[in-house]
């Protein structure tokens, strides 16, 4: 690479030598650099270290302001209006009516309270899980076969909800797998209704979140230097007490943003709670995803419904943030 | 480490990566089964489902679909998320860790509230719901993975190659044409067939902003409310295999590239 940039850089010269540059195989850059139009935009927009800034500045902001906020900032506005999209002779009303629906009724009241729960519950699942197979992956393979390991169970997890929602579905129904091996063994005599509960639900959402844990895992993991440990084995502390005072204390803002990941994308989830779930099991996507199947006028409704949840699940793993940020400052004293 | 513990540990990383793969491995099992009921047993194979898949017409359009969508909404997100990329790499100014922050927000909002939040905003901009609202959705969602990519490669770009472009006469333009992009290309396309695996597998973006055409996670979803059926074994099967090919062909060019 370094080797390339000298011969590549000659040819960039286009202002000074438009002439000899046409007659050579790099000639459009020369030619575009020399070319009145080029000249004029150049004149404009990057005469001076400011411009060329603000040409670098405006459309990033633009897009962010527009794209990644407005959206949001247009769900709150909705959630406060009486009806939308509005109709053409209908006045525009400003109404808390929305929100108050939420608090009148424990028809919505509990999927939220079962959607929060699930996702703490299962977050805290997925961490027990994935902590040891991160911890074997970053401190047990050998740096050269790292990636292969880690690449294997990559590769699955590229795959979308619905299909890996499917082959959980496979798996556990009354002619599952699971239940045929149950059998087998002579366990049960009849299949174990595992689909369309809470459990079904469980183990479909930590299928799906599993990796988004691992991945921050290893990387605070790897990071950690052998000879931490080391130093602590030598002054006689035993494995346990090298993981609890030394390695858990490190890893602790790997877990911290794995857990604020699987947290906040466990709410999230539409169809595997659809799939693999029942009618005791409902979430509170299935609750807002519901006010957007009817007529318009309950979009509101959806939109209060939907910045409920994304201020509460924020609020919880900033909450969290904020903890284990004290935890391991509380650690490095 | 004593031995104990490392043979516990690796025990424990094969029990996830079955975990992980059995439930996948049944399902393309499935897909061979001469039979229209899904469950164990499996009796008697054919090869039915899966050359069915390739007739279908249904399924293969929505295959189609899913691929243009994933095109174009990876299209854009590589253009917007190279801009922020450079800009964040760039110069310090006051608010660059808010505009990083900003940047990220897409891909923590939780799946459903950013899909209806851009059902709503859809409605704003009077942009009906179908393929138009699906790009849209889908490349704004992708644009916070394209930056991490690129940000990466970037930071390892010397600053000497484009002092050394500038010094050559080059205005910034050309040189972020000639020096940065060619440097970026492993980037670009691990950035680019990640977003392309995200879009090409999304449901819940899809299902609210699609109109009446479907992509094949959605015509999936569809299907299998009505019942499950080796059928659809196969399609996802198909899907799965796209994914991984995908997923290992940009993962080995990027590493190769990025030797070099």
């Amino acid at each position: 690479m370094p080797g390339k940039v000298p011969s590549g850089a000659a040819a960039l010269a286009g202002k000074s030598s438009v002439d000899h540059q046409t007659k050579d195989g790099r000639s459009f850059w020369g030619a575009l650099a020399g070319s009145r139009l080029y000249q004029a935009f150049s004149d404009a927009l990057l005469s001076s270290p400011r411009r060329q800034f603000i040409l670098l500045l405006a459309f990033p902001l633009l897009w962010i302001i527009t794209q990644h906020l407005g959206p949001m900032a247009q769900m709150f506005y909705v959630s406060f209006l009486d009806a939308y999209p509005v109709a053409a002779d209908h006045p525009q009303h400003f109404t808390t009516d929305n929100y108050l629906r939420f608090f009148g009724s424990s028809i919505f009241l509990m999927p939220f309270i079962r959607t929060l729960v699930f996702a703490a519950t299962l977050t805290f699942a997925t961490l027990i899980l994935t902590y040891p197979v991160a911890y074997f992956l970053a401190r047990h393979v050998k740096r050269s076969n790292q990636m292969i390991f880690l690449l294997l169970l990559l590769i699955p997890f590229w795959v979308g909800e619905i299909v890996r929602t499917y082959a959980i579905m496979i798996l556990l129904g009354n002619n599952g797998a699971v239940n045929l091996a149950l059998k087998w063994l002579g366990l049960v005599d009849r299949p174990v209704p595992f689909m369309y509960t809470g459990f079904s639900i469980s183990v479909g959402i930590v299928y799906l979140t599993a990796l988004y844990m691992l991945l921050p895992l290893y990387s605070a993991l790897e990071k950690l230097p052998r000879s931490y440990t080391d130093a602590a084995a030598d002054l006689g502390a035993g494995p346990w007490t090298r993981f609890w005072r030394v390695t858990l204390p490190l890893s602790l803002e790997g877990i911290s943003s794995g857990c604020t990941l699987v947290f906040l994308i466990s709410t999230g989830f539409y169809a595997t709670p659809v799939l693999l779930g029942g009618p005791s099991t409902t979430v509170f996507a299935e609750t807002i995803a519901g006010f957007f199947h009817a007529a318009g006028d309950e979009w509101p409704t959806g939109a209060a419904f939907a910045c409920l949840m994304f201020v509460t699940a924020l609020a919880i793993s900033l909450g969290f943030g904020r903890f284990m940020t004290w935890l391991s400052k509380g650690v490095r004293k | 480490m004593t031995r104990n513990t490392r043979i516990v540990m690796s025990i424990l990383y094969w029990a996830f990566v079955l975990y992980i793969f059995v439930p996948l491995a049944l399902m393309v099992m499935m897909g061979f089964k001469d039979s229209k009921f899904i469950g164990f047993p499996i009796r008697s194979w054919t090869l039915d489902w899966y050359m069915s898949v390739f007739e279908n017409t249904e399924v293969m359009s929505a295959f189609g679909y899913s691929m243009l969508i994933g095109f174009s909404s990876t299209l854009v997100s590589l253009i917007v998320g190279v801009w922020i990329a450079v800009l964040l790499n760039g110069r310090g100014f006051i608010g660059k860790g808010v505009i990083f922050g900003l940047t990220l927000l897409p891909a923590l909002i939780p799946g459903i509230i950013s899909a209806i939040s851009f059902r709503i905003y859809a409605q704003l901009w009077g942009i009906p719901p179908g393929t138009g609202a699906i790009i849209w959705c889908h490349a704004v969602h992708n644009v916070p993975f394209v930056v991490l990519i690129v940000s990466a490669r970037l930071s390892t770009l010397p600053t000497s190659y484009l002092d050394a472009a500038r010094d050559l006469g080059a205005d910034p333009l050309i040189a972020f044409a000639r020096v940065t992009l060619p440097y970026l290309r492993p980037a670009l396309i691990g950035g680019g067939v990640f977003c392309m695996l995200i879009s090409f597998d999304d449901f819940v973006r899809s299902f609210f902003l699609g109109g009446y055409q479907p992509t094949l996670p959605v015509l999936i979803f569809a299907k299998l409310r009505s019942g499950m059926s080796p059928e659809i074994n196969a399609i996802a099967t198909v899907v799965l295999a796209m994914t991984a090919i995908l997923g290992i062909w940009a993962e080995r060019s990027m590493r190769r590239l990025q030797k070099g």
